[in-house]
Formats: C-alpha cells, sequence, structure tokens
C-alpha cells in the first residue's frame, strides 16, 4: 500500500476519534489501532495543544514492516538545523541509529532526535515547523 | 580575526585604558615600532579602536578585561568548582555551543566549561545570530549529561537556567531584570541576554544538554547595528562602564552549575514561584508565532510545566511549548 494512503489514514482517523480501523484491498491489509500507551508524565501534561493521542499503525499482512519514530514530547517539529539549511533526512535516505532525523523545540530547549533504528526513511508524517504532541508519529523507518 | 599571539600580548597590555609609548610596546613584544602600529590597526579594523597622541603612544577607547581562569576561579565556589570537569576559555571559536555539541560527541565528560572573548558565528535560535565581538561580553556554555528519562525529563531546564543568571545578576546588585518566556533575560522591555539549550540522546535513556548563555555586558553602536530587536547591556543598565567580567563569570558559574546538576532531581517544580516573580509577560497582550501562524491573545503566565499561557480573543485559555513571542506595539493594544 502506498505511505501517503496510510498516512492520509492516520489523517482520519485521528479527526474522526474512532478507535481502530482494517481495511483489505486485494491481497494487502492494513490495521491501524489509535496510540493507547500509558499517560504521558506529568511535565506533559495535556493541557497543551489539542490532547489528541496519535495513532500508531500496525500494519498486518504487509510487504513493508516500518519502524515508528515516535515524538518523546510536545515541541515544534523542525526538519533542519536553521530556516534554509539542508534537511536532516529525507524520504528515500538511509539512516543510521543515532543518526539525527529532526530538531523538536520545546521552550527554547533544541532536542535532536536521533534513529533508533537503521533503515530507509520511507514516511514524513509531519510538516517543517508544525506543532507535535507527545507520542506522535514522525517518521517511517524500513 | 584571529587573535595572533603578538595581538593578544599588546591587547593585554592596553587593556588598562592607560596611554603605552609604541617603543615600550615594540620592546615588550621584541618586535619593531611599526610592526606594533601594523597590530594595532588589524585590531581597529575589528572592532577593538586606539586613540594614537604623539609623545603619549597608544590608548585603547575601551578599557578591556580579558578573561582568566585563575580570577574566574577566585570567585567559583567549592560546590561549583567540584561539578567542573574541563575549563576552557577560547580567544576566538565559531560558537561555544556548536564546541561543546562536538565535544559531546567525541565523549567529552559532564562539567565542560567554555567560555570565548569571541564567537565567530554565535546563534541564537532557529539560526539567529548572536552578536559576539571580543573582549566584552560574556558568551559561556556547559555541557551536562543527563543520565535517565531522555530529553523529557529535563523538560523546563532552559526556565530554570534563567532563574540562575537572574540570580548571579541580582548578587552584583543588578535589579530591574526580568525573564521574557521562556528565558530571555530583559530589562525595561530590552533584551540584556538570552539562552539556549540543545540536546541530544536517546528519547528515553541517556541525553546530553549543552546549555549556552551569551549576556552583553557592553555593545558599542556599530557592533549593535545587525541586531533586529531591542537589546541592551549591562553599561546602559548601571549607567557605567564597569570592568568585572571574571568576577561575574564566577557568579554565573557558582549559580548555573549546582541549578544544571540539579535539576533532573527537583524539576521546573523547583523554579516556578521564583520564575512567576520575574514574568515580564504576564498580563501583556502579546502575538506568538507559531509555524505560519499568528495567534494574539493576553499572557496569563506559564502553567506548572513552564508551558506559555495565552488567552484568546474568545476567552479560552491554551498552552503553548513554543513559538516566537513578541510584545504588541501600543497600537495594537488600543485597537484590540
Amino acid at each position: 500500500m502506498d505511505i501517503r494512503k496510510i498516512k492520509k489514514l492516520i489523517e482520519i482517523i485521528e479527526e474522526s476519534g474512532i478507535a481502530e480501523l482494517e481495511i483489505k484491498e486485494g491481497e494487502e491489509a492494513i490495521h491501524i489501532i489509535r496510540y493507547s500507551a500509558a499517560p504521558a508524565p506529568a511535565v506533559y501534561a495535556p493541557a497543551a495543544v489539542t490532547g489528541n493521542q496519535a495513532p500508531a499503525v500496525v500494519p498486518e499482512e504487509e510487504k513493508i514492516i516500518g519502524h515508528i519514530v515516535k515524538s518523546p514530547m510536545v515541541g515544534t517539529f523542525y526538519r533542519s538545523a536553521s530556516p534554509g539549511a539542508k534537511v536532516f533526512t529525507d524520504i528515500g535516505q538511509s539512516v543510521q541509529v543515532g543518526d539525527t532525523l529532526c530538531i523538536i523545540e520545546a521552550m527554547k530547549i533544541l532536542n535532536q532526535i536521533e534513529a533508533d533504528k537503521s533503515g530507509t526513511i520511507t514516511a514524513i508524517l509531519v510538516e517543517n515547523a508544525e506543532p507535535v504532541e507527545y507520542g506522535q508519529s514522525l517518521f517511517i523507518i524500513e | 580575526m584571529v587573535i595572533a599571539d603578538k595581538q593578544k600580548k599588546i591587547l593585554t597590555l592596553l587593556a588598562d585604558g592607560e596611554f603605552h609609548s609604541g617603543s615600550d610596546l615594540a620592546r615588550a613584544l621584541g618586535v619593531s615600532r611599526s610592526a606594533i602600529w601594523k597590530q594595532l590597526n588589524c585590531l581597529a579594523e575589528s572592532g577593538l579602536q586606539h586613540s594614537a597622541v604623539s609623545g603619549k603612544g597608544y590608548r585603547l577607547d575601551k578599557s578591556l578585561e580579558l578573561l582568566a581562569q585563575s580570577e574566574i576561579y577566585e570567585v567559583v565556589n567549592e560546590q561549583a568548582k567540584a561539578l567542573i570537569s574541563s575549563f576552557e576559555i577560547h580567544d576566538q571559536i565559531n560558537s561555544t555551543n556548536s564546541y561543546l555539541v562536538e565535544c559531546a560527541h567525541r565523549g567529552a565528560p559532564s562539567g565542560f566549561i567554555c567560555f570565548a572573548e569571541r564567537q565567530t558565528a554565535g546563534k541564537g535560535r532557529r539560526g539567529r545570530q548572536w552578536v559576539s565581538p571580543y573582549g566584552s561580553n560574556i558568551y559561556l556554555s556547559i555541557l551536562w549529561r543527563y543520565q535517565q528519562g531522555g530529553p523529557a525529563a529535563i523538560s523546563g531546564l532552559s526556565l530554570a537556567v534563567g532563574i540562575a543568571v537572574i540570580r548571579a545578576l541580582k548578587q552584583h546588585n543588578i535589579n530591574n531584570i526580568g525573564l521574557k518566556w521562556p528565558n530571555d533575560i530583559y530589562s525595561r522591555g530590552k533584551k540584556l541576554g538570552g539562552i539556549l539549550v540543545e540536546v541530544s540522546g536517546e528519547s528515553d535513556g541517556p541525553c546530553t544538554a549543552v546549555i549556552g548563555l551569551g549576556l552583553n555586558l557592553f555593545l558599542s553602536e556599530t557592533e549593535s547595528e545587525v541586531i533586529a530587536q531591542a537589546w541592551t547591556d549591562l553599561s546602559k543598565i548601571t549607567g557605567q562602564h564597569k570592568l568585572f567580567r571574571n568576577e561575574l563569570a564566577g557568579t554565573l558559574l557558582n549559580h548555573l552549575l549546582p541549578v544544571i546538576a540539579g535539576f533532573e532531581s527537583v524539576g521546573i517544580k523547583a523554579y516556578l514561584d521564583e520564575w512567576r516573580a520575574y514574568d515580564c509577560l504576564a498580563g501583556r497582550l502579546v502575538t506568538i508565532l507559531l509555524a505560519d501562524k499568528q495567534l494574539k491573545g493576553t499572557v496569563e503566565g506559564i502553567n506548572d510545566t513552564g508551558m506559555l499561557l495565552l488567552k484568546h480573543a474568545d476567552g479560552s485559555v491554551q498552552a503553548y511549548a513554543s513559538g516566537e513571542v513578541s510584545f504588541n506595539s501600543q497600537s495594537d493594544e488600543s485597537a484590540g
């Protein structure tokens, strides 16, 4: 299944508030469950922004099995070190564990988010300079 | 400007702001008088102006106090000293923060301190320039390693660091200072200092923070031309060109190091009351620039996690973790 379709599905689920969705298309199937991990630590009380938990994708019988990099905090997502600078990574690029994928800024702390798995970036799920939530999916690495 | 050894020697001799004859300087450096003249012209081109009076010699237009570890250490207390693992003062560096981020990658230990007399690529948030001329301000970075919990565990550290700077300035009887969320040091509506924290590491494991501070002590009109916002410096606040860089550097370390080292165990909660007492945005009409959106509202202080609370026109209050905050002008206030 096209990764853009998966991204779109995630967005639809986020907006709708439904808990779980399964779609079969020929031999391919996708199963998406809304994220329900342990509550965020108190320092990130959900008074922030929207309070929506981002969904996690659990592909079933997918040829592509992705690893999702999630945001460890509430903040603003940046794909490069400064405006106009080269992006840290892009779709199709391979990354090693420890490579910087993005920066999330929260209260003027610039947090470099590193890849926790080696592979190829197949999806970037957030636009540059957009706010992100705790646990929100940022990248898919395969 | 690369401060060559000879230039550094000349500066050290002229730092007192008194006249020194060309032949005295030439003798001290073991070079010709014309070589002294040439070096002084190089220094003038980089902003260190001097006057030359025949029969008296050369004098710097503005006396200097260059940083020296021995003088800083006279002020640093035992508690802070115990937290320092490495201590470096650079004549010139690209950016003290960038340097310590590199050092951290190479395995530098927690408690690494770096000062610079001048930064060639001093930086603020999102690639902004931090004006960093030679010998007159404080450019300081501290590397600290935190054991667990990832970046979430040190959320709010940037606000606590602002408190440490306020405490240090208060100790030198510098009043009329406040904090503009999240951690700009402000005085009478103008920026005096800035703090930038860069963190890397595992999302749920050990992480490394490089905490950078830029504090204006004296900025000339020429040097400050490129600054796009209202700024101030300590000489303007105190009304005197007081030389106490080493003493202030020491006081800053005394306050910064325990706050940084202890943050993991106490968190932002320990600093909320003090932070709120210095909040210079509370009750003000502001605009927050977030991505391409401009949000207007009245600041209602910070919440218990250190996020900015903004009351919108419809009465709803939202918390923000990031965004560029600007004061609305008087005309906006009357219109709004």
